[in-house]
């Protein structure tokens, strides 16, 4: 099969064209209830980053070496889940030990990001699309990073939005929901933009 | 003392407890299958089986599993009955296995399920815990219904593929794409707000 | 105290992971012929969309070899993934041992609804069949092109018009198929 899609493609598309909350709906849990503190926004987005880009290598890996050769691509969903919560579970461990502002930046985050459905996304659909390793790595950046720009964005209009007056049913989640669908438009315009 | 086979466990995930338009949690396959209404009763179906059938297995190991594994444990089983249903979707509901596409096996981030697990059925017995499973199930999958009906039918003047306005009507197509989601899961909210209680968060 | 703790934690992962890893074998060893046979089944009705006439899909390393009952070889199916406007485009495209397109199919788009999913209608897809060299190319890109873009989706349609050429260059490059526009001439006559 001929795969045309060059590094700078698949980076742009994952990071706005086909962005991971605004059009394909993942990582949404965090995303509602974190993006009212821009603060903690950046540090999720900062932790999704790190963890995307290491566990769809690691999985990446796990697939093409462990999976493949031994015929239990069926476990896949199992492997995947389990070596993005070992991956988070251990590198905590690390951070805690060497980098202990970096711990206390990321917060309660880091253990949170395991059920981000946004990380186990990347490491499937690098998988689908038949990504090389390289390739999979720029997607997971890219998809982490749209991730990252989007709560940031989202973080910053929520807290003006909290003084403003809003009938009182549209408050909170409601208006969230709105604002992001507004966004989700804002996106769609941009498809093809780069293209061609 | 609770009760051997107790009926609010089922009536808890209904309604009152509904997991996404209460507790706003799995919201990602959601919003991602809602814009067609046979591919929202597919998810829903899915979910019923995986949320139902990890309660009761957990439940039967729960007093097996020591606490401070219990988390990975419960990773452990969920992940199968994704899978088995991800593969069963695929040999016998193949174009539906296609339309879910990657959020079926995605359902094991899903903080439903794992929610569930932690907070009924590892401290229930099998029964409630499947009554909370089909409970909570149910009302993800109405949940998901609603958002689809509010999507398929303006979006492509369709319901389960059958024509409802007639050959002339011209699709609203917003609503089928992801902006479409976010608006009508926005409303639902605010409805769901207007109605009910006054209770505070 | 602790170690105790670690070492039955672990059994106790062992022997679920064990338990679930021999179930998750189960299914798959049931599943798995029923999940070949679609594919397969939905594969050679697509050949056989594109190549009515074949009746032996041979699976090579880069394409698709189509032979007749007489093992006659009839044409080549090539898989493209094509940048689109909206994502990549997913498409098959056979030819002929004339060098002329056979056929075309969408596998997967992400393009407009309503205006660059068009591309996978069959009013769009047939304009290429029994084309090849520059007529392959949009009226509107090339002064022999042939080919209508669909109103309002002309990247969408380009992306496919690009992708059925570069498998053409593709196949001139190995120099198995001449593509030389000229061969139309001779098959219609052929064909009378």
């Amino acid at each position: 099969m001929l795969n045309e899609m060059n590094l700078g493609l698949i980076f742009l598309s994952a990071f706005i064209i086909n962005n991971i909350l605004l059009i394909r709906f993942l990582g949404l849990c965090s995303f509602i209830g974190l993006s009212t503190n821009l603060k903690s926004s950046a540090s999720m987005g900062m932790a999704v980053i790190f963890v995307a880009v290491m566990a769809s290598s690691i999985s990446w890996a796990v697939y093409e070496y462990l999976l493949i050769p031994f015929h239990l691509e069926y476990l896949r969903t199992a492997a995947f889940i389990l070596t993005i919560a070992s991956f988070v579970q251990f590198e905590e461990i690390i951070i805690r030990k060497k980098v202990p502002a970096l711990y206390r930046a990321f917060g309660i985050y880091l253990p949170l990001i395991t059920v981000n459905c946004a990380i186990l996304a990347s490491a499937f659909l690098g998988i689908d699309y038949k990504l090389s390793f390289i390739q999979n790595l720029v997607f997971a950046f890219g998809i982490a990073s749209g991730y990252c720009f989007v709560i940031v964005l989202f973080a910053s209009i929520r807290e003006r939005l909290a003084t403003s007056p809003i009938p009182s049913i549209f408050k909170g989640v409601p208006i969230a929901f709105i604002l992001a669908g507004l966004m989700s438009l804002a996106f769609l315009g941009l498809k093809g933009l780069f293209k061609l | 003392m609770k009760k051997l086979i107790d009926p609010k466990s089922f009536t808890l995930g209904l309604w009152k407890e509904n997991p996404i338009f209460y507790l706003m949690l799995g919201l990602c396959p959601t919003l991602a299958v809602s814009s067609s209404l046979k591919d929202a009763i597919g998810m829903g179906v899915a979910f019923i089986f995986v949320l139902t059938g990890s309660n009761i297995t957990i439940s039967i190991i729960r007093r097996m599993v020591p606490s401070h594994i219990r988390i990975p444990v419960f990773i452990v089983v969920i992940a199968t009955f994704v899978t088995i249903a991800d593969y069963s979707v695929a040999a016998y509901l193949p174009k539906l296995h296609r339309n879910l596409g990657v959020y079926l096996p995605l359902m094991v981030v899903n903080c439903i399920i794992l929610g569930r697990a932690e907070a009924f059925a590892s401290k229930n017995n099998i029964i409630n815990s499947a009554l909370d499973g089909l409970g909570t199930g149910l009302g993800f999958t109405l949940a998901i219904i609603a958002i689809a009906t509010l999507r398929e039918l303006p979006g492509q003047g369709t319901l389960l593929g059958i024509k409802i306005f007639g050959d002339g009507y011209k699709p609203f197509l917003i609503m089928i794409m992801p902006p479409g989601a976010f608006f009508v899961i926005g409303f639902l909210i605010a409805l769901k707000n207007s109605i009910g209680d006054r209770k505070k968060c | 105290m602790k170690k105790k703790d670690i070492i039955t934690g672990l059994i106790v992962i062992f022997l679920v992971t064990v338990l679930s890893g021999y179930l998750l074998a189960q299914v798959y060893k049931i599943t798995r012929p029923r999940i070949d046979e679609q594919k397969k089944q939905e594969e050679q009705r697509l050949y056989k969309e594109i190549f009515p006439e074949g009746i032996e899909f041979v699976e090579e390393k880069e394409y698709v070899s189509v032979y007749d009952s007489n093992k006659n070889l009839l044409g080549r199916i090539y898989n493209v993934v094509q940048p689109g406007y909206g994502g990549p485009i997913v498409i098959k495209a056979g030819f002929d041992i004339e060098g002329r397109v056979k056929g075309v199919r969408i596998l997967e788009q992400s393009e407009t609804p309503g205006l660059g999913a068009k591309i996978t209608e069959k009013a769009f897809l047939d304009q290429f069949a029994g084309k090849s060299g520059n007529q392959l190319y949009l009226k509107k890109h090339n002064k022999e092109g042939t080919i209508d873009a669909i109103t309002g989706a002309t990247i969408s349609s380009k992306a496919v018009s690009d992708a059925i050429i570069k498998i053409q260059e593709k196949l001139k490059s190995e120099g198995t198929i001449d593509t030389t526009a000229g061969e139309t001439q001779k098959e219609k006559e052929k064909q009378k």
